[in-house]
């Protein structure tokens, strides 16, 4: 489903150093590793924000890379984000951030778009908040709007960059549920980059651990459990000791 | 020594092109914005509501200073031609004096600066705050231009924000003069009026100062979107995109005031 082959980029170094990564259709594939190994970036080219400067993406047998201004533009319709930050509009409410996607890319009724804000704000427990500004939200609850705002189009693939931070443990594993329960649910291919390993691990299908910019693992959750690798092994358990 | 010297020269050379070829890359940048929104306004392809928003945004709330610094730029316009006025006796030529300077000048000229202080930096703060908070991304992510959305329907509302407050300015401006003639000359506004309509001054005063004003309204719209879009760094980098947008747009307005005044006189 997602493919992507031999992906290079540099900034003033190396952020990305060919990475050889697939991620199956309606798979929930968890992308772990340390700060600025490059799971966000990876993230980012795969929604075609950002291009590698080698290397190939291919998402549905489509290549991203060689996507016109339109095609990017379809091509992202079949995409749900959440941005490490959120990236709530801060000049709409909560209802309109939601609503937001649903009105532009889709020719639905305000009544529909209404229930369908409401159904969302209702499963990530924010009901009542629809006429609040982002600015008026706690970290935990702007992260939770970010969750609504990225599922409410029912894409067919979503990414979550960091879809717990900030959030407490309860309500982290409340969203991890809630994601898992909707991707089975409609079959997606979900791509999660999480520093909460102990929850992720709970949903994942497969794991990937990106380590200086290489891709150091990528296989089942229980083979990350497990792995022989003494890095991923320390970094999955959370050891003190050992080579990272 | 002469290792040392041509080192020297060879390191301003070297900062030179650098600085070259930021301006050039600035003034592409510039190009390429100006393009993408001219395409979008042209097909209409445009946020009808962000543009409404911004209108009123941009437009009504800045009457009270484009007011203010109208009255009292007619006032100085008088009070700087009053030693001349009472030298000379010319009271009934106090109309067409302060009318020429602050229809062709410095109506245009102060209401963009105004414009420039309150609306572009303003704009370029917001722009900057969502590129640095990765909204800008998002709405790319949800397959929404941001051009379209956000930023045509900005610098639009910005160009008619300032071709109508200068309008206003202009009448206000006048108003201002006509009564600090009275006040401080002793002329009466009706002696005012009439050095304004007796043929020295025509509509083509007027244009020229409106004229100006759609090519100011360019610069601050262009320079506020570019900067804002172009930020990095974070609170920092918006406050850097702001201080840009408002020294850029300054200056330009300044240069084109000096190139326009020429070109259309």
């Amino acid at each position: 489903m997602i493919r992507l082959d031999g992906v290079c980029k540099n900034f003033d170094r190396a952020a990305l150093i060919d990475v050889h990564l697939h991620v199956p259709q309606s798979c929930l594939f968890g992308l772990i590793g340390p700060g600025a190994s490059g799971k966000s970036l990876l993230l980012r080219m795969i929604t075609g924000l950002m291009r590698p400067d080698r290397g190939t993406i291919t998402v549905g047998g489509k290549d991203v890379l060689t996507m016109g201004d339109m095609q990017l533009h379809e091509y992202r319709k079949g995409i749900g984000m959440l941005f490490q930050n959120n990236a709530l509009f801060d000049f709409m409410t909560v209802a309109e951030n939601i609503a937001f996607p649903l009105r532009r890319l889709f020719d639905l009724s305000e009544e529909e778009i209404a229930a369908r804000v409401a159904e969302r704000l209702g499963r990530v427990d924010l009901a009542g908040f629809e006429g609040r500004l982002p600015a008026g939200l706690s970290g935990g609850q702007k992260k939770r709007v970010g969750v609504a705002r990225a599922t409410v189009s029912q894409a067919p693939i979503v990414l979550y960059d960091e879809p717990a931070a900030g959030l407490d443990p309860v309500t982290s594993q409340k969203i991890f549920d809630l994601l898992r329960a909707e991707q089975r649910e409609k079959k997606a291919t979900v791509v999660m980059v999480s520093s909460d390993l102990d929850r992720l691990l709970t949903v994942t299908d497969r794991v990937g651990m990106m380590l200086g910019g290489r891709l150091i693992f990528e296989g089942t959750t229980e083979e990350a459990k497990t792995a022989s690798d003494p890095r991923v092994y320390q970094f999955v358990h959370g050891k003190v000791d050992g080579p990272l | 020594m002469a290792a040392e010297t041509s080192s020297r020269a060879g390191h301003a050379l070297g900062s030179l092109g650098q600085k070259a070829s930021d301006g050039l890359s600035l003034v592409g940048g510039f190009g390429v914005l100006l393009s993408s929104i001219v395409v979008r306004a042209v097909k209409r392809d445009f946020d009808r509501g962000e543009f409404l928003r911004n209108l009123y945004r941009m437009g009504i709330k800045s009457m009270p200073i484009v007011t203010v610094t109208a009255l009292f730029t007619g006032g100085i316009m008088v009070i700087q031609a009053a030693p001349i006025v009472q030298r000379y006796g010319a009271y009934g030529l106090l109309g067409w004096g302060a009318g020429f300077g602050t229809l062709r000048e410095i109506a245009p000229l102060l209401t963009a600066l105004m414009i420039n202080g309150r609306v572009g930096a303003n704009n370029t703060a917001e722009l900057g705050t969502m590129a640095v908070t990765e909204q800008i991304d998002a709405l790319r992510a949800l397959a929404i231009d941001p051009i379209g959305f956000l930023v045509a329907p900005r610098f639009l509302a910005i160009v008619i924000t300032l071709f109508l407050s200068t309008i206003f300015s202009d009448a206000l401006a006048l108003l201002g003069a006509a009564y600090a003639g009275a006040g401080f000359l002793g002329v009466e506004p009706a002696v005012f009026y009439r050095g304004l309509t007796t043929g020295l001054l025509g509509f083509g005063d007027v244009a020229h100062g409106l004229e100006k004003s759609i090519v100011f309204g360019v610069v601050i719209g262009l320079s506020s979107c570019h900067f804002g879009l172009s930020t990095k760094g974070g609170a920092p980098g918006v406050g850097r995109s702001v201080n840009a947008t408002v020294v850029a747009s300054a200056a330009g307005i300044f240069v084109l005031d000096y190139l326009l005044s020429f070109a259309l006189s």
